[in-house]
């Protein structure tokens, strides 16, 4: 027994040395990313970001890295605070912040460091030099993943949205989802019924009690459930795999690969935004371009959308897609991106039920 | 009405599984603090389990068996965690709830690690897999038949096959320790160990045995609570399930029957204050919504459970008895 307790201890002490390990390389990352809550792998909002500093930094052989801030989902600004500095202490030239919650720590961070540069995704520009911003019009993929559900037949939509209400980006994508139904709606003429819900997901986690409710949602005859929020995907999916006619729209980035139930996503071209933003930061064009700017991305500059490659929609064409696509670009149909107090009024074919 | 039974039952299995994983140690002598450190990483290894096997096209084709065998090898895993437990309270005779607890912070460090380290995520997602045809699939191991009528749907329209196996488990250990004579002897060693000694059983071994039985279910038990509630996902926690499972023991009176019916009012609690806003009651043809239409905050909801148990608790706890000689590690020479 001695014997079996001490080779437990050997494997346990094995594990810490390869996790030390894994994390003592002497090497400088010129480019840094600071997650938000939830963690990197959330197969959308991190992930993305992540990805398009990885594809640039790999592709001009620099050095990257990734911190999660301590204490993943209730990270305070100290934890944000922390893994920043710890960034620019292995040389991070550049630090890529998702999420609107980091503005305090980068605000503090950026006064303290201004020889490095911020991008803020999801943010605003915060009035200093070294800080960059990069916004989505997520209203405009919300209304298309509406439309696009609506005109594919479906007339019970359900929308769950992490952040507990108090996320801009979300917000806008479920009022964009709304509109975009109800203009679907009135085209067709027909009524439809949506669950708008911030109830769990405060966090973007994953948990029982959203399963259970999206669960209910579905046992109730809703058809679609918008999963607006990172790993929040992994409740809606446990739930829809419970009936067969169930199925999901995808946030942030293509989840058609996840599940078979995904219809469709609403993405945002986090990717791609985040790697010319740090090719204009390499071709020495920070000052001119960037320096305290907001970047407001939309249809326009192709950063919204749905991908029409791996959707499952049948009845609602790419054609029609891109026609609909073509008049918010060139600013026909503008989704309107200030969320109202109450979304549920104003609707001429759309009756939205809040849970909350 | 019939969503509410059937989230019921998916809520209350692995509360009694784990509440009688927590009888049975505490019955042979020895405070199972540890359940939710064992359910943590009973879940994890499972999990593990679940995702190594779905690499395989064969188990994606053949999913009640891949649930089958990660409950085993998860239900196996808790049994050899415990082992930890029993050691350190048997063998050394340590303080039982201080071992327990240093398990409890253990398992989800050892869950956590090794999730981060080899899968550089902060949980273990079960991802899609191809069958033996190529295509891909999702996870799932959920039953589905939707054409047997209401009674018929609430036990087997998306049911999970563990719902039976746990109740068939459920039955036969409670039989076991109340009708066999090992059952008698462990009992009594949670009662007396010197006296049962006196009379020539192995108090040592029968604490072992209770210990370890009661790994084995709660390893179980975390594996059944993450397929089934929780997206099926190792995350390093099970929502303080192991704590719960421990009051609902005690609301039980270390009873089999006391535990079920405590995990079935906790399961119910626990899906209502979830769901409430979707329930409705038809009153002339209309669907009133009453729980919803009453304007509470939902955190009112999510409580009641919780205060329940502790209501509960606090008016029953004066005729509970719990085994006279749970914590006291075993001496010959005590008399």
């Amino acid at each position: 027994m001695k014997r079996l307790f001490s080779i437990f201890l050997c494997v346990a002490l094995l594990f810490g040395t390869l996790g030390m390990l894994a994390s003592c390389q002497s090497k400088t990352y010129e480019i840094a990313i600071v997650t938000d809550v939830g963690q990197l792998m959330d197969k959308g909002f991190n992930q993305g970001t992540y990805e398009g500093a990885k594809a640039y930094a790999e592709a001009h052989k620099i050095g990257y890295k990734y911190y999660q801030p301590a204490n993943g989902s209730d990270a305070t600004d100290n934890d944000r605070i922390a893994a920043m500095k710890q960034a620019i202490n292995n040389g991070a030239k550049i630090i890529v912040a998702p999420g609107f919650l980091q503005a305090t720590a980068m605000e503090t961070v950026a006064k303290e460091n201004p020889s490095v540069k911020f991008v803020f995704v999801d943010g605003w520009a915060l009035g200093l030099d070294n800080v960059t911003a990069i916004v989505y019009k997520e209203q405009e993929s919300g209304y298309l993943a509406g439309y696009a559900a609506v005109m594919e037949g479906y007339t019970k939509l359900g929308f769950t949205g992490g952040g507990g209400g108090g996320n801009p980006a979300v917000n806008r994508f479920g009022y964009g989802f709304i509109q975009g139904a109800d203009a679907a709606a009135k085209e067709k003429g027909v009524s439809v019924e949506m669950k708008y819900s911030f109830k769990y997901g405060e966090t973007f986690a994953a948990s029982n009690e959203l399963q259970t409710q999206i669960a209910g949602w579905y046992a109730s005859g809703t058809e679609v459930v918008f999963s607006c929020g990172g790993s929040m995907f992994q409740s809606v999916k446990s739930a829809a795999g419970e009936y067969p006619d169930a199925r999901i729209i995808g946030v942030d980035v293509d989840q058609s690969g996840e599940s078979e139930k995904v219809i469709t996503s609403a993405v945002k071209g986090l990717s791609a935004s985040v790697e010319r933003v740090l090719g204009q930061f390499y071709d020495g064009k920070w000052d001119s371009e960037l320096a305290d700017q907001a970047q407001n991305l939309g249809a326009a500059e192709n950063s919204t959308g749905l991908p029409t490659d791996t959707w499952s929609l049948k009845n609602f064409t790419v054609d029609q897609y891109t026609e609909l696509f073509n008049k918010i670009k060139n600013g026909e149909i503008v989704p309107v991106a200030e969320v109202p107090e109450d979304v549920t009024a104003g609707w001429s074919n759309v009756v939205v039920t809040l849970e909350q | 009405m019939i969503f509410l039974i059937q989230k019921t039952l998916i809520f209350t299995i692995p509360l009694l599984i784990v509440a009688l994983a927590g009888m049975y140690a505490e019955r042979s002598g020895i405070i199972n603090i540890a359940l939710d450190g064992l359910m943590i990483f009973g879940a994890f290894v499972g999990a593990l389990a679940a995702l190594l096997l779905r690499k395989n096209p064969f188990f994606v084709d053949h999913n009640q068996l891949t649930f089958l065998l990660a409950m085993l090898v998860a239900a196996a895993a808790g049994a050899l965690f415990s082992l930890l437990l029993s050691f350190s309270a048997i063998r050394l005779k340590a303080d039982q709830t201080i071992g327990g607890t240093a398990l409890n912070m253990l398992a989800p460090a050892i869950a956590l690690l090794i999730i981060k380290v080899f899968f550089t995520k902060d949980m273990l997602e079960m991802e899609r897999a191809a069958d033996t045809s190529g295509t891909m699939k999702d996870f799932g191991f959920v039953i589905l038949h939707d054409d047997l009528g209401p009674i018929g749907r609430i036990f087997f329209d998306k049911a999970y096959i563990s719902t039976f196996l746990a109740a068939g488990l459920f039955v036969v250990l409670s039989i076991f320790i109340y009708k066999t004579k090992t059952g008698l002897r462990l009992r009594s060693c949670g009662e007396h160990p010197q006296a049962a000694a006196s009379v020539g059983i192995d108090v040592i071994r029968m604490r072992y045995l209770g210990t370890t039985i009661s790994g084995a279910l709660a390893g179980l038990g975390g594996y059944i609570y993450i397929a089934t509630v929780a997206n099926g996902t190792a995350s390093g926690a099970v929502a303080g399930m192991g704590f719960l499972a421990l009051a609902i023991m005690i609301f039980g009176n270390w009873k089999p029957l006391g535990i079920a019916l405590g995990a079935l009012l906790f399961g119910f609690l626990k899906c209502l204050g979830v769901i409430y806003a979707q329930i409705s009651i038809p009153i002339h043809g209309q669907d009133v919504y009453i729980l919803r239409d009453l304007d509470l905050p939902m955190y009112f909801y999510n409580l009641i459970p919780y205060v329940a148990v502790l209501i509960v608790l606090a008016f029953t706890s004066g005729s509970s008895r719990a085994p006279k000689a749970e914590g006291i590690p075993y001496d010959k020479g005590a008399r």
